[in-house]
């Protein structure tokens, strides 16, 4: 499918994604080793995105399943048609009492029912949900399992077995295998820590926010039509604003919605009341707005004065610690 | 390869990171699938199949650094000096060498066949790949695994050439120049052979040490940082540095998170409720509608309310800080937070904390508020009253009243009696008090008259000490 990891960086940026040598290594492990991934990362890095884009790539068709508390196997996996078996049987009662005819005694009866039931559990009864519909297809699938941080521990439980052996086991009927496994993608945004044992099956990719020259590149691709200029001073800014010290740094979506409103404005280059006016985009919290708007002028005007060094600068980004 | 991974997924366990058996075997597999060329393809494949938490790449990026940047580069750097500065003296090293290699290959040796030992060997034909690992092995051998301190270094170097048998091959070359020089070499050359063989050993035991620091450096690593956050955990709150209080700010924010993970499971844990029809007609499609499972709602857990009474006079401002911080980073955690601080007048501050993030606001409320003086002296009496007649009303029966103090009271009145109608009237009411109890109710101390009115009273020193208090209050 994909040759090489150059290879996978090429063939997802055709489809207009962006991404770094750590990004497409993770990627190609996954296929090659045809592990799961889960990849996690603050919020609007593109980490759904990843996994469409990597199955539109290796054009195969993308099964989503989104977690939400109180998801179970019922809607992730299958679930019995009950009105159709039920339709099924007073449709074919005729057909059931001439199967019944000639029996003598309640147990003959019951016996040659038994000999029949397996027509009402049968694939024909099933409905797929993603799970399933990802394992039993004919064709290679993707399978994207987005925010599984918001599912329940008991459905992660569940998920363990699906993703390490990528079957599935229907009691009435035996198990389905997958023919081809499909290529499995895990999003979660960090809400609570996934068990140990989901993610030793799993290969693991942290996105974080991009660096200024893969911010632009993404820009470039993303929002055509923009002048080099206003592309540059964008990411510069937005860089700039990631080290402030707010509630909801921006993430790529927010710099890409911004650019989309900057283009929509016919604005040629950044002043401060404009981003001042449009700061609502890429800002999401009142106070982080507010502080935002007391750094802009410096952050507009100075070159790039290294966070700390300035008097009453925020301070810098907390470094990620190993406290456990 | 492998000895060296596993080697390296260890050394990743020491430092506190999870990695499973099975994680190091899909490191093996994902290394197969890859060309080792480039580094970083190396150290991305790596980390995606051992390191499974964003909090961890950290600590991986920088044993990794540690324990992958070439030894052998080192090794090679410590022989091509030695070379060159022999070089600088005229003497044609490459020349020499290939000469000798040359000898060694064709087994034209002078005066009969010489037993030259692997090491030897491997000096003189510059194989640095093989000598190498044969330090790691004679590493291995010697114990190097159980380096503990500096003092060490030596012991284990010493060692490890033993077993290298660097003093065996040290005599050999100089066995192997004496017959040179006998089979008719210059005396030019055969020096010039014998300063080599010098500097060589030089190098190697160079080599060696240096690769004792390193053993000692990665199986250190973790030491200092895992002490000092120990330290952090049970140093007092009096005697915090303005450093180590920026510190254990962050690491209040991460327990807090963690906290958080935990109620999100815990979450789960409720009472049963009414019986759920709908879902319960549901459920029981398949038998026909005749329900033979019942279903009930499920009740959540009462999240509680929470009034927080902060003494925040210097004694004990250390310990109010980071309560504040822990219980405004756990505001889901409550359906309703107040809080209030007091030296001797008290005053709310929870609209500070609406109007700013938590440190600022934490730092504002310390310093009053601009609701109350704090340059006076402790009052606790006067606080309860004024609570009790301004701000009673804030407490109901799902409320946990939350008090720090060191209850001393510079011998004003204690008015235990607003407390104790309080305490009729809160869920709780529990007091942290960062005195030992041996001295609660000695001096100026009044904690023994407001004891009967709390439902617990708690020592709170120290971060464990604190945690484990925020732990009873949301769990």
């Amino acid at each position: 499918m994909f040759e090489t990891v150059e290879d996978v960086q090429k063939r997802l940026e055709e489809q207009g994604y962006i991404c770094d040598r750590r990004i497409a290594t993770v990627v190609y492990l996954a296929l090659k080793l045809e592990k799961p991934v889960l990849v996690e990362g603050p919020a609007g890095v593109g980490k759904t995105e990843l996994a469409k884009v990597v199955a539109k790539a290796a054009g195969r068709p993308l099964v989503r399943l989104q977690c939400y508390e109180g998801l179970d196997e019922a809607k992730a996996l299958y679930e019995w048609e009950y009105s159709k078996q039920l339709l099924y049987t007073q449709i074919l009662k005729e057909k059931i009492s001439e199967v019944m005819e000639g029996t003598k005694s309640l147990r003959e009866a019951a016996e040659r029912v038994g000999q029949q039931d397996s027509v009402f559990f049968s694939e024909q009864f099933i409905v797929p949900r993603p799970l399933l519909h990802a394992i039993t297809s004919k064709e290679p699938t993707a399978l994207l399992i987005d925010e599984v941080d918001k599912s329940d521990p008991e459905f992660e439980a569940f998920l363990l077995e699906v993703l390490s052996d990528f079957q599935v086991t229907v009691p009435e009927i035996g198990t389905f295998e997958a023919v081809t496994r499909p290529i499995v993608f895990l999003t979660s945004n960090d809400a609570r820590e996934m068990s140990d044992a989901l993610k030793r099956r799993c290969l693991h990719l942290w996105i974080d926010y991009p660096d200024e020259e893969v911010e632009r590149k993404i820009l470039e691709v993303k929002v055509p039509g923009m002048d080099q200029k206003l592309v540059a001073d964008v990411v510069a800014l937005m860089q700039k604003l990631r080290s402030l010290d707010l509630k909801k740094a921006p993430s790529i979506s927010e710099t890409l919605d911004w650019a989309r409103a900057l283009l929509a404005l016919n604005a040629t280059s950044l002043d401060e009341d404009l981003v001042k006016d449009t700061m609502s985009v890429i800002l999401k919290y009142e106070a982080d707005i507010r502080k935002a708007q007391q750094e802009l002028s410096r952050m507009m005007t100075k070159p790039t004065p290294a966070p700390g060094e300035v008097p009453g600068a925020p301070a810098p980004p907390r470094k990620k610690g190993t406290l456990h | 390869m492998q000895r060296k991974i596993l080697e390296f997924a260890n050394l990743l366990r020491q430092s506190g990171l999870r990695v499973s058996v099975s994680e190091a075997i899909d490191a093996f597999q994902a290394l197969g699938e890859l060309s080792l060329a480039d580094r970083d393809v190396f150290r991305d494949a790596l980390r995606a199949s051992l390191v499974k938490r964003g909090d961890d790449i950290a600590t991986y990026d920088q044993l990794f650094d540690l324990y992958w940047s070439g030894f052998y580069d080192n090794l090679k750097n410590a022989f091509d000096s030695a070379t060159g500065s022999l070089g600088e003296q005229g003497i044609d090293v490459e020349r020499l060498l290939e000469q000798i290699r040359q000898m060694l290959e064709s087994g034209q040796m002078p005066e009969g066949e010489i037993d030259l030992s692997e090491l030897a060997r491997a000096l003189l034909t510059g194989d640095l790949n093989q000598l190498e690992q044969m330090i790691r092995a004679a590493a291995a051998q010697a114990g190097a695994a159980r380096i503990e301190n500096m003092l060490q270094i030596g012991f284990f170097s010493r060692r490890t050439m033993e077993s290298l048998g660097a003093e065996g091959a040290a005599n050999e070359l100089r066995e192997l120049a004496a017959r040179l020089r006998a089979a008719g070499m210059g005396d030019a050359e055969a020096d010039a052979i014998g300063k080599l063989a010098e500097r060589f050993f030089e190098a190697l035991r160079k080599s060696v040490r240096d690769f004792m620091e390193r053993e000692l450096q990665t199986r250190n690593f973790d030491y200092m940082e895992k002490f000092r956050r120990e330290a952090l955990f049970e140093k007092s709150f009096y005697s915090l540095t303005e450093d180590e209080i920026a510190r254990m700010r962050e690491v209040v924010s991460r327990l807090a998170q963690k906290i958080k993970n935990v109620m999100s499971i815990r979450r789960k844990r409720r009472k049963k409720g009414k019986l759920d029809l709908h879902t319960m007609l549901r459920r029981n499609a398949g038998h026909g509608g005749v329900p033979f499972e019942l279903v009930f709602k499920e009740k959540r857990k009462d999240r509680p309310k929470l009034v927080i009474l902060c003494d925040v006079s210097s004694s004990v401002a250390n310990v109010s800080r980071f309560m504040l911080q822990f219980v405004y980073s756990l505001q889901e955690c409550f359906t309703k937070i107040r809080a209030f601080v007091f030296v001797a007048e008290l005053g709310e501050v929870t609209p500070v904390f609406q109007d700013h993030d938590v440190s600022k606001a934490i730092e504002e409320a310390l310093e009053g508020g601009g609701v109350i003086n704090v340059y006076t002296r402790s009052n606790f009496g006067m606080a309860f009253h004024i609570f009790w007649r301004d701000f009673l009303s804030a407490v109901d029966a799902k409320t946990t009243v939350l008090i720090l103090g060191d209850a001393r009271n510079n011998y004003n009145d204690p008015k235990a009696w607003c407390l104790r109608d309080l305490h009729t009237k809160a869920k709780n009411v529990i007091w942290l008090n960062p005195e030992s109890p041996s001295a609660w109710g000695f001096g100026d101390s009044v904690m023994d008259k407001y004891l009967p009115y709390t439902t617990m009273a708690e020592e709170c020193r120290n971060l464990r000490q604190l945690s484990r208090v925020v732990d009873k209050l949301v769990l």
